[in-house]
């Protein structure tokens, strides 16, 4: 008796707490790296995995670097090699992080949220904290979630050449955007 | 002469885009379960067989789901999770958006390889610029 009780609570547990990590496998990623002297490098990664715990205001991305696509195929391949993003040596992009104002942000609730994240970006092998805001929307069962904001290259041990050109922004704009 | 030569190879390797995905003849054609059995059981021997490869997958569609203003296209793995997924080129968009879990479709694409994901506690295989093929 003692051992189902046991077990039928130890399921529950585990089903409510699963019901609080939302997650999409179809997040999209931006990053525009234009310049007034060069157009070509932006590229969007429309498969992202995404990952909020609603209750604990954990969050985490994951976006597969070669998935990243561009129109160009001399830039695509650049951007993919050695003296770029190495991604045969770093294949994934991701973040680790919390929402700091989950006490202002009931995830719970329906209701447009301004968010306060805080984690670790992980970028060519390097880790590195950073801060942003993300406007979280909640209606009926899906929650989507927005945020803008811009990396330096160098921070990540990024530095080909055609930054130094002016052909690669130093500090890129990145827009993730996901439905979970 | 040279100079306006080697100007127009340069501006020409610099607007050049890539072909349309249904127009590229495919390195691999293979099952959706085929190609997540093979990289499951050598990851790092899949990728180096199949990365930046165009491949032609058939299989069942298991979801599809909204990505930005476009659709990608999933094939899973019901027993183990893993899973294939479809991003598709611009052009192929209105086609993925037909598409209906269950049907059984062929997708051309470049593969971006498979990694592990820590979120998911599973495999995926992801691909760009794909298109539907009839």
């Amino acid at each position: 008796m003692k051992k189902t009780i046991f077990l039928s609570t130890f399921a529950l547990l585990a089903l409510g707490s699963f019901a609080q990590k939302r997650t999409t496998t179809s997040a999209t990623i931006s990053f525009d790296a234009t310049t007034s002297k060069d157009q070509l490098p932006k590229a969007d990664n429309k498969t992202v995995v995404a990952a909020i715990d609603i209750t604990k205001g954990t969050v985490a991305f994951e976006a597969v670097i070669k998935n990243f696509s561009f129109s160009n195929p001399m830039i695509q391949e650049h951007f993919n090699g050695e003296k770029w993003m190495n991604s045969d040596k770093f294949p994934t992009a991701t973040f680790k992080g919390n929402i700091t104002n989950l006490d202002k942000v009931t995830l719970t609730k329906e209701g447009t949220y301004t968010a306060n994240i805080k984690g670790d970006l992980t970028l060519h092998g390097v880790t590195k904290e950073i801060e942003t805001t993300a406007t979280i929307n909640v209606t009926g069962k899906i929650m989507t979630a927005n945020a803008t904001f811009s990396i330096k290259l160098a921070d990540y041990e990024v530095n080909g050449g055609a930054i130094a050109a002016g052909k690669v922004s130093s500090e890129p704009k990145i827009t993730v955007s996901a439905e979970l | 002469m040279l100079l306006i030569a080697i100007t127009a190879v340069i501006w020409y390797v610099f607007t050049l885009k890539f072909d349309d995905t249904s127009k590229t003849k495919a390195d691999f054609v293979i099952g959706s379960q085929e190609l997540i059995r093979e990289f499951e059981k050598d990851n790092n021997l899949a990728n180096q067989k199949y990365t930046e490869k165009i491949l032609e997958v058939k299989g069942v569609v298991t979801a599809v789901e909204k990505a930005d203003s476009s659709v990608n296209i999933k094939m899973a793995d019901s027993t183990t999770g893993s899973y294939v997924i479809f991003a598709f080129q611009d052009q192929s968009m209105g086609d993925a958006k037909q598409v209906k879990a269950g049907e059984t479709i062929a997708v051309r694409g470049s593969c971006s390889g498979g990694v592990y994901s820590e979120i998911l506690e599973t495999n995926f295989i992801s691909f760009k610029r794909c298109a539907i093929i009839k």
